[in-house]
C-alpha cells in the first residue's frame, strides 16, 4: 500500500515537471499579446477619459500597467507580465465605463433641466407641481 | 501522545492563520471592500451580471490567496477583482442615469402634449370670444347706423319745419329756442282774447308743423303794447296766451309739454310811441324749446 503511494506521487511529479518544462517553453517562445490592452485604453481615449478626472487616473494607469508588462516580458518574466496585462486590460475597462458614467449624467441632468425649463416657460399651462425645481436633479447618487 | 499531536496540530493551524492574516495583500483587501460596497447597493439591483462577474473574479483571487498566499498573481487578481466590483457600480450608475434620461424625457413629451392641450383650448376661447365680439360689434354697428339715420331723419324734420315756419310767421333762433312770432293783430280783435277765425287757419298751419315735432317743449308768451294798465294788459297778455295755448292743445300737442305766460307789455319789441310800433309789440310768440322739459317737473 506504502510502495503504490510512492509511485503515484512519482508519477505525480514527473508529469507536473513535464507540464511546467513545456509551460515554460510555450511561455518563453509565445510573444506578449498586448491586443486586449491597446484596444482598451484607445476605447477609454475615445469614449473621453481625460476628459473625466476618475476615468483619466485609470486610463493613465491602464497605461502605466501595459508599460510595466511590456518591461516584464523583456526580462523574460512572462508569467508576471501576462498577470500585468490583465491589471491593464481592467483599469482600460473601467476608464471606458467611468467616461460613459460621466456622459449619461450630463445627459441625464440636461435633460431634467429641459423640464424644468419647459414648465417654467409654460406655467399657465402646467398647474400641476414642477418635480424639478431649478438647481435639484433627481439623479440618484 | 494524541493529546500532543492535537497540540501541535492546533499551534500549526494557529501559525498559519496568523501567518496569513498578516500577509493579505492590500489589494484583495481592497477587492474585498469593493466587492462589499456593490453587492450591498444599488449595483445589486440594477448590475447583478456585473455584480456576479466581480464575485467570481475576487473568488479567484481568494483562491489564489490561498494556494500561493501574497504572490503576484494573487495581487494582480485581486486588483483585477476590484476593478470589476468598481465596474459593476459604473454600470449600476449608467443603468440609473438612462432610466432618469428616460423618465425626464416622458416628462418632457407629457409636459409638452398639456402645453398643446391648454394653447389649442385657449385658442378655441379665444376664437370664440373673437366670433361673439365680431357678431357684437357688427350688431352694433347696425345699431349705430340706424341710429344715426333716425337722427338725421329728425335733423330734415326740424329743418323742414323750420322752413315751413318761416312762410307762415316771423321765426328767429334765440338761446332760448326757436321762436315763432305771431301778430296779435292778425289773432285777436282790440281787447279781445277770443281767436279770430282767420287767426285759427293760420294756426292750423303753426300747428300743423309743431306737431311733426311735438316731443319739444312749448312756451306761449303774450305781449301787449303800452297802451292801458300794466295790470290789464298782464291779465290780458295771459289770456291770449292761454287761448292760443288751448287751441294747441285741442289740436293735439301734449298739454304737459305746453305753458302760457302773459308778459304784458314790459318786453317790447318796437316803439310804442307810433302805431306801427305798437302793432309790433301787440304778438304772442311761441318758444319752441331746445331742451326737453316737463311742466310736471
Amino acid at each position: 500500500m506504502r510502495h503504490v503511494s510512492k509511485i503515484r506521487i512519482m508519477v505525480f511529479a514527473a508529469a507536473t515537471a513535464a507540464t511546467t518544462i513545456i509551460a515554460a517553453g510555450c511561455t518563453t517562445s509565445a510573444p506578449l499579446r498586448t491586443d486586449a490592452s491597446t484596444s482598451g485604453i484607445r476605447a477609454a481615449e475615445e469614449a473621453g477619459a481625460t476628459e473625466v478626472p476618475q476615468a483619466s487616473l485609470h486610463l493613465q494607469l491602464a497605461k502605466e500597467e501595459l508599460e510595466r508588462a511590456n518591461a516584464l516580458a523583456a526580462k523574460d518574466e512572462k508569467e508576471q507580465a501576462v498577470s500585468m496585462l490583465a491589471r491593464a486590460e481592467a483599469d482600460a475597462e473601467l476608464a471606458v465605463l467611468l467616461s460613459r458614467e460621466e456622459t449619461e449624467k450630463s445627459e441625464a441632468k440636461a435633460a431634467v433641466e429641459r423640464v424644468r425649463q419647459l414648465r417654467q416657460d409654460n406655467k399657465f399651462a402646467v398647474v400641476t407641481n414642477n418635480p424639478y425645481p431649478k438647481g435639484v436633479s433627481n439623479e440618484n447618487e | 501522545m494524541k493529546t500532543n499531536n492535537n497540540i501541535l496540530v492546533f499551534t500549526a493551524c494557529a501559525g498559519l492563520f496568523i501567518s496569513c492574516a498578516a500577509t493579505v495583500p492590500t489589494e484583495l483587501v481592497n477587492a474585498r471592500e469593493a466587492y462589499r460596497r456593490a453587492s450591498t447597493g444599488v449595483a445589486a439591483r440594477t448590475a447583478p451580471a456585473e455584480v456576479h462577474v466581480a464575485n467570481q473574479a475576487l473568488a479567484k483571487a481568494e483562491r489564489s490567496f490561498q494556494e500561493k498566499s501574497d504572490s503576484f498573481e494573487t495581487r494582480d487578481l485581486a486588483y483585477v477583482a476590484e476593478r470589476k466590483a468598481q465596474m459593476a457600480e459604473a454600470t449600476a450608475s449608467i443603468t440609473i442615469e438612462q432610466e432618469n434620461q428616460a423618465k425626464a424625457k416622458n416628462d418632457y413629451q407629457a409636459t409638452q402634449g398639456k402645453i398643446i392641450a391648454k394653447t389649442n383650448q385657449d385658442l378655441s376661447k379665444t376664437r370664440t370670444a373673437l366670433a361673439a365680439s365680431e357678431q357684437s360689434g357688427e350688431m352694433a354697428a347696425v345699431q349705430l347706423s340706424a341710429e344715426q339715420e333716425a337722427r338725421a331723419a329728425a335733423e330734415k324734420q326740424a329743418v323742414d319745419a323750420q322752413a315751413a315756419l318761416a312762410k307762415l310767421a316771423a321765426v328767429k333762433e334765440e338761446p332760448r329756442g326757436m321762436v315763432i312770432t305771431l301778430s296779435g293783430s292778425v289773432l285777436f280783435a282790440s281787447n279781445q282774447t277770443t281767436l279770430l277765425p282767420e287767426a285759427l287757419a293760420r294756426l292750423d298751419q303753426v300747428a300743423d308743423v309743431l306737431l311733426t315735432t311735438r316731443e319739444r317743449n312749448l312756451t306761449i308768451e303774450g305781449h301787449t303794447d303800452s297802451q292801458g294798465s300794466d295790470s290789464s294788459n298782464l291779465t290780458l297778455s295771459q289770456a291770449r296766451a292761454d287761448a292760443v295755448r288751448n287751441y294747441l292743445v285741442q289740436r293735439g300737442y301734449e298739454a304737459d309739454l305746453i305753458r302760457s305766460n302773459g308778459l304784458g307789455e314790459g318786453n317790447p319789441v318796437a316803439d310804442n310811441g307810433n302805431a306801427e310800433g305798437r302793432a309790433n309789440n301787440r304778438r304772442v310768440e311761441i318758444v319752441v324749446e331746445s331742451k326737453m322739459y316737463t311742466l310736471n317737473q
